[in-house]
């Protein structure tokens, strides 16, 4: 429909009902398929303009519009003072519009919020059950601690309204003004209590005040304990399984605190537990059984066994059960809960808790995995971490497979048929396990880190086999997520989706620092990374993978354990070049530097013409390699390449003009290279050290960690900013800043191993996998070549025959010579006896060859703890800032963290209010409380009410200077948006402070030097009886108000 | 509590969407996309409930369930019924299987006032749908789970409209409420 005539009529059809316009709204919506943003933008067009006009109908109407288009993320608050006169509208559907309009889109920094107060407190006082209902719907959706303040005296009556839905609606509503101003609840708490005690009461509202209860009760849950009997006898009675779920979950609260309960609960429980047919029911008893400590706590053990195994048989065969995954979630929800405190019950299913690490739902695997990192042990770590590394590989091989034709699939089309389709919920994607999304990866290589290396590496038995998972997952690992990330600052405090390759590679690094026995290992694992990672990126891209850092370091520091140093520099200089980001650039160089001053600093080599030669055209390729970086934009890298870069030629030149030595005439080897360099890089060994060391280190007198070190830093870094860059640099700089690095797949491998995956998915056990269905295939080779090397001596091992026969002794030749090709002595297996041998390879005995699980006596190899400066006696070696003040820290910004999270309500302040103390101290008068209530919403409903005049007249002078063009409307309405706030910060302060007012105050009334209300003579005088009252219950106030606290 | 009911159907386009917390539009938004992308994704016969969205998950619960958490939203539940999904967002001190049953009984009272409900009756009576939420939900506490009640609830504010004469209809929404039935509860 053209929108010019669309306009026309519904200016014609003001009188039509208004759903009518919505409804051309959306048919419009609907037929404008394709170019709909043009649509909606006329249509935002047309609402601006509707919804100033001053007739309601329209009004109301082109808000429901707004409404519906913010459901689709188009911003309405530009409309909020609308909202609210369409929500002073006589007529009730026009009210009902508006205030669903606040409840979508106010916001806390909404500001016309203030001017809202008298309108909810005139609606919650309304004769209409429908009327009252929407302040009272709404005020959750909008509530401040002022605005809290001001409604409490009307909408506490409503407690006894005679209708049970307004006073459901009620109670429900006084929580969440609890939440924000919990002074609420000490008026608000003896009224509820009431109706709860009420026998006679709607179940309806009790079972909304039981609801209210057990969002408290976790709070503070002292304050109810009072209530228990009231609270059991409705669980007994009531019959109501929503009702009894709530009251289980509350009782799961209140038995920590007494003990007693227990004995009380049991019966009742076991009960409901056998009889009850409603599955969610018993999920919440068994679950509140667990919940509340009543599992195996404390000496009276009668009866509890009982209960103990009954719960966990239950919660076993709901997740046995076939069919039914919701089941299964659950009974996951609840042994995650069981964990901590009684982790041997969770212990006991391991096998079915490992089933659902496979399962294809990812919501099942998840609180698996939660499950299974509490449950690793030296037994079954090697298990868990092979079924982790079995899935991660085939989910890769799977997203190959269908790479090619996800893009296909085609959601967009949704026709009118489709919005009426019949049910069938069968139709869904054939495919049988869906792509595992990179979040979920990330994951999962997580927990197998930190499965591993527990309590410094306690469970794990056999470094090179975690070595080689190390390799592996760095394959496997998804790409680094690209800068769109930066738009999230809400994902920062997860763990840094980014860096999973680079934790991977710190885990190496760990494991090479901290194992000796290894070292070879993990520089050699160091080295193959380096070399695929060269290998698999294709030429002309740079390398982004995070693993380079750690992996460069670990050549770099233990270059004297490399087999062929020169190779592997010769490796380095190649990846130099090609690395996108700085941190393992810096690393890289540095590690280039250490490899070579190994392989030129060696004493013992000759200096001869062919060795002088060879070093000077090493020196001379590191040069051209590092020159190139000396105007790279990272501080870091630029330093290092340039300082090396510096020092080479130096050594160039010294090396140049030492004459190589001849058969007759030695020459020494410049010193620079034995020496100079090698001493820049040789000192103590590094160790891993405590987290905690840090903080036992004495603070220098006389340091202030507060004092700028430069005082004119300000200044500084202000004309650093203002300096132009030259314009031949810019270019470098832009590259490096503005252009994403191209997106790099690291984790390809070659096509054999694709093959060799199918063919294991197939024959693979389900109960044990093998490590070539999560090993690649050149890994799984060199394992085996290990391996064989490593037993070739074993007696026990029975060699293949290709392999026996290199280990064939002169005797066996001798034999098989005289004997003939036919007998092939070979193939007989000889045992020697070796008694030493044999008691230490007992457990060796029954093991296969591709059995990695194999149990392995761990005497051989040392993992060194943290260092630690003992001296303070405060840290123990493995404090990881667990304790102490580390973890106060950790604690409370993490408080911080759950005030800000999404969606999160905060309840904390709840927690702080004395809600019977303060009854006791003050001689606490519920009527007195309420008088003065009344009084000073009374006054407060005056200065709304000046405070609205003052707006109105605001608003009507800015109307006559003129509403020419619809753009000078924007600007009149921000106008007056900026003149509410200045007026609404006035008044905050002259509320909180108390000082704001006196100026004015004193002079009306002496005594009242601190309270808010007193403002209210901004030319008001008959407010001074109010005032006076004001300050007889002062000291009430006084508490009301916590910022105040003026004695 | 509840942190917000989501309705959208299967292209992601949002039916219904109320959030208990004051929300920035955007975020509303991304959360919406992100809940989507994870709800299309299931595999059938998956269970109904969720992993956290990345932005929920932001604010982390699985790192130490020893401290209290019962402020954050942790947990996200759906079903799905013919072209629509409902989300719920709660915390821990909801029931899960609970949460289920809400679902349906909200589906059932939409069904009843609309008498077979399919998604057009939705679309176009989004104010219904919200009024219908209010009669259950009031600012994320569950006040009503008797399905009469909340119907006599909606009705006393007013007739429901019905659609319009010139929209074709078909079977609707409650046709597919046997769906589920795994968690019928007798004792309702």
């Amino acid at each position: 429909m053209p929108t010019t005539s669309r306009r026309a009529r519904a200016i014609a059809d003001r009188d039509a009902r208004f759903e009518k316009s919505l409804y051309d709204l959306i048919r419009g919506l609907r037929s404008h398929k394709g170019n709909e943003k043009e649509y909606i933008q006329n249509c935002l067009r047309e609402c601006r303009s509707e919804i100033r006009s001053q007739d309601l109908d329209l009004k109301a109407t082109a808000l429901l519009k707004l409404i519906y288009l913010e459901m689709f993320g188009h911003d309405m608050s530009w409309a909020s003072f609308n909202v609210l006169e369409v929500m002073a509208s006589p007529k009730y559907h026009q009210k009902r519009v508006g205030y669903l309009g606040a409840i979508q889109s106010f916001r806390p920094d909404t500001e016309v919020l203030m001017l809202a107060t008298n309108l909810l407190k005139k609606d919650l006082t309304a004769t209409s059950t429908t009327t009252i209902a929407l302040p009272i719907v709404t005020l959750p959706h909008v509530i401040t601690p002022s605005l809290a303040l001001s409604v409490l005296s009307d909408i506490l009556p409503r407690l006894s309204h005679s209708s049970p839905a307004i006073r459901k609606k009620t109670i429900v509503t006084l929580y969440r003004l609890a939440l924000v101003y919990p002074e609420t609840l000490r008026a608000a708490w003896p009224k509820i209590k009431e109706r709860l005690m009420d026998r006679s009461e709607d179940s309806s509202v009790t079972a909304a005040i039981v609801n209210v209860i057990c969002e408290l009760g976790w709070r503070r849950p002292h304050d109810f304990l009072s209530l228990a009997p009231r609270l059991f006898e409705l669980l007994v009675d009531s019959g109501n399984n929503w009702l009894a779920i709530k009251l289980i979950k509350l009782f799961a609260t209140l038995t920590p605190l007494e003990p007693r309960l227990v004995r009380k609960l049991l019966p009742p429980l076991t009960e409901i537990i056998q009889t009850t047919p409603a599955m969610s029911l018993l999920y919440e008893c068994i679950n509140g059984i667990i919940q509340g400590g009543i599992l195996g706590s404390g000496d009276d053990t009668s009866g509890k066994e009982e209960i103990a195994s009954l719960c966990v048989d239950k919660l076993r065969s709901m997740i046995m059960v076939d069919g039914d995954p919701n089941l299964k979630y659950v009974a996951l929800l609840a042994f995650n809960k069981i964990v901590d405190t009684h982790p041997w019950l969770v212990a006991q299913q391991e096998d079915v808790i490992l089933e659902c690490i496979d399962s294809a739902d990812i919501s099942i695997r998840i609180k698996a995995l939660d499950l299974v990192q509490g449950m690793v042990s030296n037994d079954n770590l090697v298990s868990i971490v092979s079924r982790l590394m079995r899935q991660l590989k085939l989910s890769l091989t799977i997203d190959r497979k269908n790479g090619a034709n996800t893009s296909n699939s085609n959601p967009g089309e949704s026709d009118d048929d489709d919005l009426e389709r019949t049910i069938n919920p069968t139709q869904k994607a054939t495919e049988q396990m869906p792509p595992l999304p990179d979040d979920y990866r990330v994951d999962v290589i997580n927990r197998i880190l930190n499965m591993c290396s527990q309590n410094n590496y306690n469970h794990l038995n056999d470094f090179e086999w975690y070595i080689d998972i190390l390799t592996q997952l760095v394959r496997i690992a998804p790409a680094p997520r690209k800068t769109d990330d930066m738009e999230a600052p809400l994902a920062i405090g997860r763990t840094n989706f980014g860096d999973i390759s680079e934790h991977i590679g710190d885990e190496l690094r760990n494991v090479a620092v901290k194992v000796q026995a290894v070292r070879p290992a993990c520089l050699q694992a160091a080295e193959i990374i380096s070399t695929q990672l060269k290998n698999d990126t294709p030429i002309g891209h740079s390398l982004n993978s995070g693993v380079l850092g750690p992996v460069a370091w670990i050549i770099g520091e233990y270059a004297a354990e490399l087999e062929a140093p020169e190779d592997t520099l010769g490796l380095l200089l190649q990846l130099i070049p090609r690395i996108a980001s700085p941190e393992p650039l810096a690393a890289s160089l540095q590690a280039a530097m250490k490899v070579f001053s190994l392989t030129a600093g060696d004493h013992l080599m000759r200096w001869s013409a062919e060795h002088k030669s060879k070093i000077l055209l090493l020196m001379a390729r590191i040069v051209h390699t590092f020159e190139a970086l000396t105007l790279h934009p990272n501080l870091e890298v630029q330093e290092r390449s340039v300082e090396f870069t510096e020092l080479l030629k130096l050594t160039v030149e010294a090396a140049s003009a030492q004459e190589a030595s001849t058969e007759l005439v030695h020459q020494d080897t410049p010193l620079l290279l034995t020496q100079a360099i090698p001493s820049l890089f040789i000192g103590w060994e590094l160790k891993s050290v405590a987290t905690s060391a840090q903080k036992n280190v004495p603070l220098p007198e006389g340091l202030d960690l507060d004092e700028p070190i430069n005082p004119n830093l300000n200044f500084l870094l202000a004309s650093a900013e203002s300096m132009s860059i030259p314009a031949d640099e810019v270019d470098e700089f832009d590259t490096y800043y503005y252009q994403r690095p191209p997106a790099t797949s690291i984790a390809s491998e070659p096509a054999i191993a694709r093959l060799e995956d199918e063919r294991h998915e197939t024959v693979g056990s389900y109960q044990q996998p093998t490590e070539e269905s999560y090993l690649d295939a050149d890994i799984v080779a060199r394992r085996k070549l290990d391996r064989l090397e490593k037993n070739r001596d074993d007696p026990f091992y029975i060699q293949e025959t290709n392999l026996a026969q290199r280990s064939s002794t002169p005797i066996h030749n001798i034999l098989q010579n005289s004997n003939g090709p036919d007998l092939d002595v070979d193939s007989i297996p000889i045992m020697e006896l070796d008694l030493d041998k044999l008691s230490a390879g007992v457990s060796h005995a029954p093991t296969k060859l591709s059995k990695p699980s194999r149990p392995k006596p761990r005497q051989r190899i040392v993992i060194a703890a943290d260092e630690n400066l003992g001296s303070s006696g405060q840290s123990t070696p493995k404090n990881d800032s667990e304790n102490d003040s580390g973890s106060l820290a950790s604690k409370a910004a993490r408080a911080r963290r759950l005030k800000q999270s999404v969606l999160g309500v905060d309840s904390t302040n709840i927690g702080s209010l004395n809600l019977e103390g303060g009854a006791d101290n003050d001689a606490y008068d519920p009527e007195a409380q309420r008088r003065e209530e009344a009084e000073m919403a009374q006054a407060m409903k005056e200065v709304e009410r000046l405070r609205l005049e003052m707006q109105r007249a605001n608003e009507r002078i800015q109307v006559a200077q003129g509403v020419d063009a619809a753009g000078t409307v924007v600007k009149k309405k921000k106008k007056t948006a900026g003149k509410t706030k200045k007026k609404s910060t006035t008044t905050a302060a002259e509320e909180n402070g108390g000082e704001g007012g006196v100026e004015e105050g004193t002079k009306v009334v002496k005594k009242k030097k601190k309270k808010n209300v007193a403002v209210i003579d901004e030319g008001a005088g008959d407010d001074v009886p109010a005032a006076a009252e004001q300050s007889v219950v002062k000291p009430k106030k006084k508490k009301a108000k916590p910022p105040v606290e003026i004695e | 509590m509840i942190n917000a009911v989501l309705v959208f159907n299967g292209q992601g386009q949002p039916r219904l969407t109320k959030f208990y917390t004051q929300l920035e539009t955007s975020i509303q938004q991304r959360l919406l996309s992100e809940i989507f992308a994870l709800v299309s994704n299931r595999p059938s016969g998956a269970c109904n409930f969720l992993p956290l969205p990345p932005l929920l998950a932001a604010s982390g619960t699985s790192q130490s369930s020893s401290e209290p958490h019962n402020d954050v939203p942790s947990l996200v539940t759906y079903r799905n019924y013919a072209t629509l999904y409902f989300i719920v967002i709660s915390t821990s001190t909801e029931s899960p299987l609970a949460l289920l049953d809400l679902i349906q009984v909200y589906v059932e009272a939409l069904d009843k006032l609309f008498e077979n409900v399919c998604e057009l009756d939705l679309i176009f009576n989004f104010e219904t749908l919200h009024a219908a939420l209010s009669e259950m939900i009031v600012g994320g506490v569950v006040i009503e789970t008797n399905l009469d009640r909340i119907v006599a609830g909606v009705k006393a504010q007013g007739t429901v409209a019905k659609r319009p004469v010139n929209e074709s209809r078909s079977t609707g929404l409650g046709a597919g409420l046997s769906m589920g039935g795994n968690f019928v509860w007798p004792g309702r």
